[in-house]
């Protein structure tokens, strides 16, 4: 059931441009993130990581470090032998490995010293007895290891997961097609490079309990795992997030350094801060894995897609992490956005000797959507299909569910897609065709066509792609009937007023203290959740958003929530929120509804004051005074979301990952022009329409959208996590992992529909995921337009384009009709340092015009 | 990241500078802007005992003019004030043109243009940290006995990396050396070695303290092709610098040197030559030019970019900075 | 060794260790932890602060170099309390997301508006070249900046005007918002 604002109050704050309550703290730089809190007698820890890649722990031998004045302790694997790991199924990781390195970078040992400096010094002091073995950084290599070479004994052949979804007949439905286009992508792996470092400060207090302050975006999983690696329980530990520098979900599953810092607060008696450099950030990563994806559209020749097959290699790294989940969302989520009644996706999650892989804006669903809308513009080029047209013939029909059992209530995306269209003038600017050929020599004046003139070309072209998100996921991970999300508000008896003081139940100005308190475990991470419940409890209850103090993510006073990943946020903690605002004014109105002998029903909260049907008024306060049971300190609403079963997906093995109680949808044109010559593309504008079934807070929702859209840009462009033969980062930093600057930063302009999702808070979904995913294909495919060659493996960095332009040259000009099947690439990729990108060559330009 | 332990020294004149160098010598660095040298510091490329900062050193910055007409410019003064100085920049684009594009805009304000020129050489293999470096049981340059990036062989490939060396190359500059004997000129191209392990042909103690621009090269056609993958902050990949003027009677005086591509910035030798017989063809025929920076260029892989990219990156900057300046 | 400098206005006298980093002496000595580390290799930005008056980074300075400087971080630039036009537009606008890069992108675009206060589009962008933000993908950063210029602007018009005319226009544009105060320190310090 839809709640909408009802009141002139609410709408004054529903959808109104809203600065974050937080903003202050950020701008005067008075706020606190982990790294900026001091405590009396507090330790520094740093962490000695692996440098093989993989190897057997023989001994660790800390007496030098140890000897090192300014040393308190050396920590190791010993100290903290419980494995953990965020699914059920995949508790396969220690704080500091007891036994064996699986990646360069793992970790081993904990120094705790009185300095950074005198920790970081006492370092290459440790001896490690190493016993090396076979590493495999190559997934398709990794499958065919020795036992040697499992990085774990209980996955063979290093498959930590592999399934196997069929729905409908694809292979029937493939061969009747008119068109089918069949390729292989490589999407190198990505990481978050949030600007905050990790960072854990932890203390034992007194009485035994411990307290933990850490930048995480799941402190109801820290707490958790904490208990589960000291030993401890729960109501022993406090799990305090202070504020977070960003996370993308780099944050949303217990890195090691959050163990590492209590384990060694305990160890060392004292209290213990690490924070990690930036290059242990990479190493620490669960950012989105390397794919490879074998990917089959076929389609009628009125545009109807009729099957999608795809088989997706996941490199995961060295640990499980989120493994599974990514991977099954890279199926689960390609053929819901449009209506295609035949799939099938075999997916593989591999183990391999690098850091472990994880949760990245867009979870498992981004590089197989860059696939599919990538391909499905080779559909439209081979059936004579506007791209646009053919997205919009195969638009679902809500509410419905898709072939895999998700059900799809709210759809914005068909205007989404027109929005788009008119605003980047796409009918009248795209130029609908591919560049010719031409020599290939390289004369300084690069692969051009010989008949060009000397200035080089920079023709413009559109393309065009979607995309989508899950609001939550209506499973969580560790238990069915899991309640996703707990809020309190609270309203404290009105203190006696002031003497002389003016106020006299009038309404609450900005200057007034606040009238409520929200309690809620959900993390702010920058993304505007304290903000979104401060705007939805103010509207439910009528008042300023200055009269609500939101207080968040301290496990010793907010109730439980999951966690800020999966876009779970406004959908789940909103409605818990809204409900326990509602909650809250119901007690106010049952209590006044005696008093004012009327139905509480007709009780209203607007404008700071509680309204009675025939005239009466009450301010807030007043209202609160007269609710309090005899006795009471303050009034307490409670609210909680859990997802509704018909929701929560089939029953077949892996179909608890993709579910979720609604989807946000996004259509994006980007332009783009390349230099034939040097192979360096520009992206001069990217319109992205974002389906965030209600805008709260337009600014916040642009924000995320803008920042979705260019964050999936960098991974477009520039952005890759490069590997050595011989298994290293090769840019683990931010001068090397290039993130955009703005001056690589195109304008992005967002637009907002609102389907009004009939079970979100005032109809909102999810905005801070969805969009990414298709500007990469987005981009990809106005690469095309602009110049007539594909692009199966981002980033579109000017080598790996002007091996294209250069493939495109040295083609025959005519004789390359492209039939389905005939362009599936045979070379096998790898990451940056590996062999070319599949397919420039593989993929047969467009017959010139 | 904290900084490893050293001697701080900050001398107040260049000669206390050159006996505190001279004395320490190896277990000293030279601190100008710090853009380099500090987060070198922090991945332990460098361990000195003590540390000698030039920045105290009043006499060491500013542009002015010699008697003669030449320019000089004081090795601390910084690159913005090179890139912004409005005289400079009008007689000299090409500089102002190669300074400007250098990292970012506060990295212009701390780096300083003596640094830039005495930039350590740069390498995938090399500017890591100790236990990346470790991890491949480290490299010539430091602490090992190989070559990541030419197995096998004994020399060191790292690509010298500074944009202003090829504009003041192709300007015809000389350096000033201040050292334990005094002072002495050198042209710029003398001062690199063109091993990548040890960029810089400067004895011990000497320090260069004064850069020299020929009134001859003011007002000449410049044109710096830079390539990175982003607009700033990056280093270059590949850049080029050229300086060219038609003389009344019809001659050429023209000068390419190239930078990001070998452990030295290279003076592309033969290109007048090649250049005023490329002209003599009608239309002009650029090929052969192209064909002598192709001769001169050694990229290897020392960076994530792959160094075939970066060899048709400076063949397509050469044809474009000639086009610029013939035009 | 003992380096005494001016940091936002007030004289300060420290014994530090010669490799102590600017950014170590203000954070950890000082105890102003506005200004961030966001990397180990000078490239990201997030401790600009101004050095007599020029942007610098902190995490690139040794302190014992700034002996005698006059240093301004975030914390210092708000008067009486009340944020500057900047920061108040940092977050009316969206250009403050998770906060991280905040500091030294306030810093770096306030370098650039105390030197130029009639910046173009592009002397903003090149100006930030420096800073790099996850968050926003900078739309939202380059609207404050201009937001800030626009209210430094509209004040200016102001200021120019007779008074009366100007207080008659405030009187018709209704009652002005009480200050917004800069927030004190997180409770969870």
């Amino acid at each position: 059931m839809a709640s909408r604002p009802q009141s002139d109050a609410a709408r004054a704050i529903i959808g109104a441009p809203t600065a974050m309550v937080d903003a202050p703290r950020k701008t005067s730089g008075a706020g606190a993130y982990t790294d900026d809190l001091a405590v009396p007698g507090m330790l520094h820890g740093k962490i000695l990581h692996s440098h093989l890649p993989h190897a057997r722990i023989r001994g660790v031998d800390a007496g030098a470090a140890l000897a090192l004045p300014g040393v308190r302790c050396v920590i190791t694997g010993a100290d903290a032998p419980t494995a953990y790991g965020v699914l059920p199924i995949g508790k396969d990781e220690c704080a500091l490995q007891p036994d064996k390195a699986r990646y360069i970078g793992d970790n081993i040992a904990c120094v705790v010293a009185e300095s950074e400096r005198i920790a970081a010094a006492a370092l290459p002091l440790i001896r490690v007895e190493y016993e090396p073995l076979p590493a495999y950084f190559d997934p398709e290599a990794a499958m065919a290891a020795p036992a040697a070479g499992w990085l774990h004994d209980h996955r063979p052949r290093n498959i930590e997961k592999e399934y196997h979804h069929v729905f409908g007949d694809p292979d029937a439905a493939l061969a009747r097609a008119a068109a089918v286009c069949r390729n292989r992508y490589v999407c190198p792996a990505v990481t978050h490079a949030a600007m905050e470092p990790h960072a854990t400060l932890a203390r034992f207090e007194p009485d035994g309990g411990l307290t933990v302050w850490s930048s995480t975006q799941v402190p109801y999983y820290l707490h958790k795992t904490l208990a589960r690696v000291l030993q401890m329980s729960m109501e022993r530990i406090r799990v305090i997030k202070p504020m977070v520098g960003g996370g993308f979900g780099g944050k949303s599953e217990v890195c090691p350094l959050e163990i590492v810092a209590a384990v060694a607060a305990r160890r060392a008696g004292a209290p213990v801060k690490i924070t990690y450099s930036r290059e242990e950030v990479f190493y620490t990563h669960r950012g989105r894995p390397l794919q490879l994806t074998e990917l089959e559209t076929g389609a009628a020749a009125d545009g109807t897609i009729l099957a999608v097959r795809a088989r997706v290699i996941q490199d995961g790294g060295a640990y499980c992490g989120y493994g599974p989940v990514t991977l099954l969302y890279s199926g689960a989520l390609l053929g819901a956005m449009y209506d295609i009644p035949n799939v099938r996706w075999d997916g593989y999650r591999v183990l391999t000797n690098k850091p472990a892989c994880g949760a990245m804006r867009g979870h498992g669903t981004v590089n197989t959507r860059f696939a599919f809308e990538a391909q499905l513009d080779e559909l439209a080029e081979r059936l004579g299909l506007d791209p646009a047209e053919l997205r919009r013939r195969n638009f679902l029909q809500p509410p419905c569910r898709t072939v895999n059992g998700l059900r799809v209530l709210s759809y914005g995306l068909p205007e989404c897609l027109e929005t788009v269209v008119a605003a980047s003038g796409w009918r009248e600017r795209r130029t609908g065709r591919a560049a010719g050929a031409p020599p290939a020599v390289n004369d300084g004046r690069g692969p051009r066509r010989a008949d060009r003139a000397s200035a080089p070309s920079r023709r413009h072209g559109l393309g065009v792609a979607c995309s989508h998100y899950v609001s939550g996921a209506a499973n969580a991970v560790d238990r069915a009937d899991a309640i996703h999300s707990t809020v309190y508000v609270e309203a404290a008896a009105p203190l006696p007023a002031p003497a002389g003081g003016a106020s006299g139940g009038g309404a609450a100005s900005d200057a007034a203290p606040p009238a409520v308190a929200v309690l809620t475990g959900t993390a702010e991470i920058g993304q505007g959740s304290d903000t979104m419940q401060a705007q939805i409890v103010a509207a439910a209850l009528g008042l300023p958003l200055a009269a609500v103090a939101v207080i968040a993510a301290d496990s010793a006073i907010t109730p439980m929530d999951l966690g800020s990943y999966s876009s779970r946020v406004t959908f789940m903690a909103g409605n818990a929120a809204l409900r326990a605002a509602e909650d809250l004014k119901q007690q106010i109105a049952a209590a006044l509804a005696r008093r004012w002998n009327c139905d509480p029903e007709a009780i209203r909260c607007l404008g700071g004051q509680v309204l009675g049907p025939s005239g009466q008024a009450l301010s807030f306060a007043a209202a609160v005074a007269a609710a309090l049971p005899p006795g009471a300190a303050h009034l307490r609403g409670v609210g909680t979301y859990s997802p509704p079963r018909e929701a929560q997906g089939g029953d077949f093995k892996g179909a608890g990952v993709g579910p979720s109680p609604a989807y946000s949808y996004s259509a994006q044109v980007a332009e783009v022009s390349v230099d034939e010559d040097s192979g360096q593309v520009t992206v001069h504008k990217i319109w992205a329409a974002h389906d965030c079934g209600r805008a709260l807070n337009p600014v916040a929702v642009e924000g995320q959208v803008i920042g979705s859209v260019w964050m999936g840009l960098g991974q477009a462009l520039s952005e890759e996590m490069a590997y050595t033969r011989s298994g290293q980062l090769a840019n683990p930093g931010l001068l090397d992992y290039r993130v955009p600057t703005i001056l690589d930063s195109p304008p992005v302009e967002a637009f907002i529909v609102e389907s009004l999702d009939p079970e979100g808070p005032f109809g909102a979904k999810e905005a801070g995921e969805g969009s990414l995913a298709a500007v990469i294909p987005a981009i990809a495919n106005a690469i095309y337009d602009a110049a007539g060659i594909r692009l199966y493996q981002p980033p579109f960095t000017p080598d790996r384009v002007l091996r294209a332009l250069q493939a495109r040259a040295a083609a025959p000009a005519s004789g390359q009709a492209a039939t389905a099947g005939q362009d599936q690439p045979e070379t096998k990729p790898g990451p940056a340092s590996g062999p070319p990108p599949p397919s420039p060559a593989g993929a047969p330009p467009q017959a010139g015009g | 990241m904290s900084l490893p332990s050293f001697q701080l020294h900050r001398p107040r004149e260049l000669a206390e500078a050159v006996a505190l160098w001279t004395e320490h010598g190896a277990a000293a660095k030279l601190l100008a802007g710090g853009t380099d040298l500090i987060p070198s510091l922090k991945q332990g490329l460098f361990a000195p005992d003590h540390l000698i900062d030039l920045g105290a050193i009043a006499g060491l910055t500013g542009i002015s003019r010699a008697a003669n007409g030449d320019w000089l410019i004081g090795a601390m003064t910084r690159i913005h004030e090179v890139a912004e100085d409005p005289i400079l920049g009008r007689e000299f684009p090409l500089l102002a043109a190669a300074a400007g594009q250098i990292a970012s805009p506060v990295l212009r304000r701390m780096g300083t243009l003596g640094g830039n020129l005495c930039l350590d050489t740069r390498c995938l293999w090399y500017n890591q940290s100790y236990l990346w470096r470790q991890s491949c049981g480290f490299c010539l340059k430091k602490n090992g006995a190989v070559c990541h990036v030419a197995p096998g062989g004994r020399r060191c490939w790292a690509a010298f990396s500074a944009d202003t060396a090829p504009a003041l190359l192709v300007l015809d500059a000389s350096v000033e050396i201040a050292g334990p004997a005094g002072a002495r000129w050198l042209p710029l191209a003398e001062l690199y070695s063109g091993a990548g392990d040890h960029p810089l042909r400067l004895g011990r103690g000497e320090i260069l303290s004064r850069v020299r621009l020929p009134a001859a090269a003011a007002g000449m056609r410049g044109s710096y092709q830079k390539f990175r993958i982003r607009n700033s902050i990056d280093y270059p990949l590949a850049a080029l610098a050229l300086a060219l003027r038609r003389e009344a009677n019809g001659a050429v005086t023209a000068r390419l040197a190239l930078t990001a591509l070998n452990p030295a910035p290279v003076l592309v030798a033969g290109l007048e030559r090649c250049l005023a017989a490329a002209l003599a063809a009608d239309p002009p025929d650029l090929a052969a030019v192209v064909q002598l920076v192709n001769r001169a260029a050694k990229p290897l892989s020392t960076s994530t970019v792959p160094a075939d990219y970066r060899r048709e990156m400076v063949l397509i900057q050469a044809r474009r900075a000639l086009e610029a300046c013939l035009a | 060794m003992i380096t005494a400098f001016t940091v936002n206005g007030q004289p300060r006298r420290l014994e530090l260790d010669p490799a102590t980093l600017l950014l170590e002496a203000l954070r950890e000595h000082l105890r102003l932890t506005g200004t961030k580390c966001g990397c180990d290799d000078s490239s990201c930005g997030a401790c600009t602060v101004l050095v007599n008056g020029q942007p610098a980074l902190a995490c690139t300075l040794l302190a014992a170099g700034c002996d005698g400087a006059d240093i301004t971080t975030i914390e210092g630039i708000a008067t009486d309390g009340r944020l500057t036009a900047l920061q108040r537009a940092f977050g009316r606008m969206g250009g403050a997301q998770c906060g991280f890069c905040t500091p030294g992108m306030v810093m770096a675009a306030k370098a650039l508006l105390d030197g130029n206060p009639d910046p173009s589009d592009g002397e903003i962008q090149a100006a930030l070249s420096g800073n790099i933000c996850r968050c926003t993908g900078y739309v939202q950063i380059l609207a404050s900046v201009r937001a800030a210029l626009a209210e430094a602007a509209g004040a200016a018009a102001d200021a120019a005007r007779p008074k009366a005319a100007a207080d008659a226009q405030r009187r018709a544009a209704g009652p002005t918002p009480p200050p917004q105060a800069a927030e004190p320190q997180s409770a969870h310090g």
